[in-house]
């Protein structure tokens, strides 16, 4: 008798245990996207007009676009699936996770089939050797030609041929201004930001400016190390003095050099002089958002999300007197005579794991339609990805056609697969430059901090670029 | 881990010290082993299969991972990734030349003085407000209450609270400090620099401290209160008390709190990681937080996971050192 108990027992523990596990692991497969039906014609038939889609269903990741990231997706795929008969399942995946999910499913194999992608981690995710080479589908959505370079650049892999990822929507940064604190300082809008000393030259004008409508105003305020952006934010200064991320054959870390020390130290000399708001750096690049929208900065680097934001009553944080005066001018231009800014954005990828691979092109594929890049770029506050809607878009307002300028010379990183790790490892040196320049580092703030902090960015660059698979 | 779990639970439920009447009670006699204790192996297996399952296999994989080439070209093969022998554990710990070493040693040394300061802060504040409420006086139970309350809110919440607090311009602890009591003339930055450190000490104290008090309160509740009012007519004052009765009777409580407390310390994560974002920054980075950043957003797993068996080894010969100090008074309890 105490016999049978104790192997019943045991059973039903080992039934639970097995249970469990297969619990576990089963969570990753909720976003799997292996529909029986669909595996049939996937592989098989060859041209994309003779297939019959009905009934096929495409996962697809996106990331938190805007302030409804589903639904709006969703709305932009009606047509689509009504037209196609492909059933979308769009699942949202937040951008604080999103690195660690599409990195494992593109390791698994267990994944959708379809995802977005920031458009700096396309090498890396590329070199996991988890995604499809697009390169023989492209013609149908116009290629190369259909976009800017610099955003064209994003979906290529150095030293890999092919085409990772398709431009979706993007992004670059510009010069956000309040114009009654421009009147009041005296400085004429049109000239304030046209090169790095003019913009040097406004700031310090603002400086006389210290509040509007009883509220403190400071010339200039950007966040710190909090900012998981602070690099697009400073690399624009480094790229106008002549400077680069890496070298031209991407093997050294170039962001020590006398340009780029000279470019951080542009931003960094902002703090000591008193035209920067130190306290900033406490905050997180949405934090300083809302506090140029509260009215408490004059001078802001931002993106165009910010723009299509104005007009929406359910945004709170801006105060009336920054809502009615918010300007948009184009990064400025520096020695070198060039203006540059950090053209970012997302990139559409899709799984080689994926069984319906021609159902996911056609999703790709009608999100590069001109139209729908425009709709869904417009709902989201972003701007397309292809440059005739871009053109569209920047006629529209003065202020969108700072950022379709910014867009057309805008440059992104190098695109190799370790750019994601040195973009950190810069972030944090950054970082410690402009707390020190701020007084509150361990460390007195002086050109040579900026050049000892930069030696320690570039070191840990190029251990990071000598890592090999051996 | 789980020599932690064997420590605590043969010390007993967390009340000093046992009636007198269960102090000689003896062993069960060795018996036949398997065939008799069938029933509480068949009993222990699925918590067993469990933790071996959840736990102990993948400390293993980790240790094995810690001698493995790692890297964004490898960790797609993980287990099947190039060994590297002791290259991993070489770089952390001596070689000057990696910029993870020097970031090892910043992480490791305020991870020191983090468990340090927030445990000595723990116990002996939370001792203090245990004597305090161990008191009677009106409203004792509702501060009992209110005292308990930081326990409840969770790590993330500290974190994010403490974050806005912290805040240098329109933070109410800068508020406090400067406008409404004008303890100090200019605001203090405490969210960048060499503050930082405080930032995450002072909620981590303010969390973990009810938690201790709660346990110190219970085992002040059961000291015999004859024997403070025999030493009161001895002539003991409330100090001497303290130091003879009340300290070392509740030494058993202390010392497993001490335990607990370092090992939860010495792995804090959320704190920093919520409060001050993924690079929490030189001041303020711990190991943790640390490990996490190498391994998940740069790839390094084997350097994570050679780093996490490095922490493991000093958290398993703190266990000793610990042992070593104490084993007396956990015996005593028997």
């Amino acid at each position: 008798m105490r016999r049978s108990v104790a192997l019943a027992l045991t059973a039903i523990a080992a039934v639970l245990v097995a249970l469990a596990l297969g619990a576990c692991g089963g969570s990753d497969d909720d976003n799997s996207s292996t529909g029986s039906t669909a595996e049939s014609a996937s592989t098989g038939s060859a041209t994309a007009e003779a297939q019959s889609f009905d009934g096929q269903k495409v996962t697809f990741w996106i990331m938190n676009n805007g302030p409804h990231p589903v639904e709006d997706t969703e709305k932009i795929l009606e047509p689509f699936e009504q037209e196609t008969g492909i059933d979308v399942d769009v699942q949202l995946v937040g951008w604080d996770v999103q690195f660690d999910r599409i990195r494992n499913a593109a390791v698994s194999g267990e994944g959708p089939d379809v995802t977005q992608a920031g458009t700096t981690q396309v090498p890396f995710f590329a070199a996991l050797g988890g995604f499809e080479d697009l390169s023989s589908r492209v013609a149908d959505i116009g290629g190369e030609s259909a976009y800017a370079p610099g955003i064209w650049g994003t979906s290529q892999v150095v030293g890999q041929d092919g085409v990772w990822g398709i431009p979706w929507f993007t992004e670059a940064r510009t010069i956000y201004y309040r114009s009654d604190a421009l009147e009041e300082a005296g400085v004429d809008p049109a000239t304030a930001f046209t090169d790095l000393e003019s913009m040097r030259a406004t700031l310090e004008a603002l400086k006389s400016v210290e509040e509007i409508g009883g509220k403190k105003i400071m010339p200039f305020g950007m966040p710190g190390k909090k900012a998981f952006d602070l690099v697009h934010n400073v690399m624009p200064f480094v790229w106008d003095e002549g400077g680069q991320e890496l070298t031209d054959d991407n093997t050294k870390s170039a962001i020590n050099s006398p340009e780029a020390v000279r470019g951080v130290k542009y931003i960094a000399d902002l703090f000591p002089d008193g035209l920067a708001d130190p306290s900033m750096l406490e905050r997180d690049g949405t934090q300083v958002e809302n506090q140029f929208k509260g009215g408490r900065l004059a001078v802001w680097i931002g993106g165009p999300w910010v723009l299509s934001s104005i007009d929406r009553e359910d945004d709170t944080n801006w105060s009336d007197a920054a809502r009615n005066n918010t300007g948009v001018a184009p990064m400025p231009k520096g020695p070198t005579g060039e203006a540059n800014t950090f053209v970012g954005g997302s990139n559409l990828m899709m799984f080689k794991s994926s069984d319906v691979k021609d159902a996911a092109w056609e999703l790709i594929k009608y999100l590069s339609q001109d139209e729908v890049q425009k709709e869904y770029a417009e709902l989201l506050g972003m701007f397309p990805a292809r440059l005739a809607p871009q053109e569209q878009l920047g006629q529209q307002s003065e202020d969108l056609a700072a950022f379709y300028e910014a867009i057309q010379t805008g440059r992104s990183y190098a695109a190799i697969p370790q750019w994601g790790q040195i973009e950190n490892a810069y972030k944090t040196r950054f970082g410690n430059i402009l707390d020190a320049a701020a007084g509150l580092g361990g460390e007195e703030y002086s050109e040579a901090v900026v050049q000892s902090q930069l030696d320690e960015a570039a070191k840990e660059a190029d251990a990071l670029l000598a890592q090999t698979a051996g | 881990m789980a020599s932690i779990d064997t420590v605590t639970t043969s010390t007993g439920p967390a009340v000093p010290p046992d009636p007198p009447a269960q102090a000689g009670r003896a062993r069960p006699r060795r018996g036949h082993g398997w065939r008799r204790d069938r029933f509480a192996y068949a009993l222990i297996a699925p918590a067993v299969l469990f933790m071996v399952a959840i736990h102990l296999l993948p400390t293993i994989g980790g240790g094995v991972l810690a001698f493995k080439n790692l890297n964004t070209f490898t960790f797609s093969q993980l287990f099947g990734a190039p060994w590297a022998g002791l290259r991993n554990f070489e770089a952390i710990l001596f070689d000057d030349a990696n910029p993870l070493h020097n970031g090892f040693l910043t992480a490791a040394g305020n991870t020191a003085v983090y468990t340090v300061v927030t445990v000595a802060g723990v116990l002996i504040g939370g001792l203090l407000v245990a004597l305090l409420l161990n008191r009677s006086f009106p409203g004792q139970r509702i501060v009992r209450t209110l005292m308990l309350a930081p326990w409840v809110v969770p790590s993330f919440v500290v974190a994010v609270l403490w974050g806005f607090m912290w805040q240098s311009d329109v933070g109410i602890v800068n508020k406090v400090l400067v406008d409404y009591t004008g303890l100090l003339d200019e605001r203090p930055v405490w969210l960048l620099g060499p503050n930082s450190l405080w930032a995450i000490i002072i909620p981590s104290i303010w969390r973990g401290l009810p938690f201790c008090m709660l346990i110190f309160l219970a085992g002040l509740q059961a000291v015999p209160k004859e024997l403070h009012e025999a030493a009161a007519i001895d002539g003991a004052g409330p100090v001497r008390r303290f130091f003879y009765i009340t300290l070392p009777l509740l030494r058993p409580l202390i010392a497993v709190q001490l335990l607990i407390q370092v090992i939860y310390a010495a792995y804090q994560f959320t704190i920093p990681w919520i409060m001050l974002g993924t690079n929490p920054g030189e001041h303020a980075d711990l190991l943790m937080t640390l490990i996490v950043r190498q391994s998940f957003s740069n790839n390094l797993f084997g350097f994570g996971a050679a780093a996490s068996v490095i922490v493991m080894a000093a958290m398993a010969l703190w266990v000793v050192v610990w042992l070593a100090a104490f084993r007396r008074d956990l015996e005593a309890q028997r």
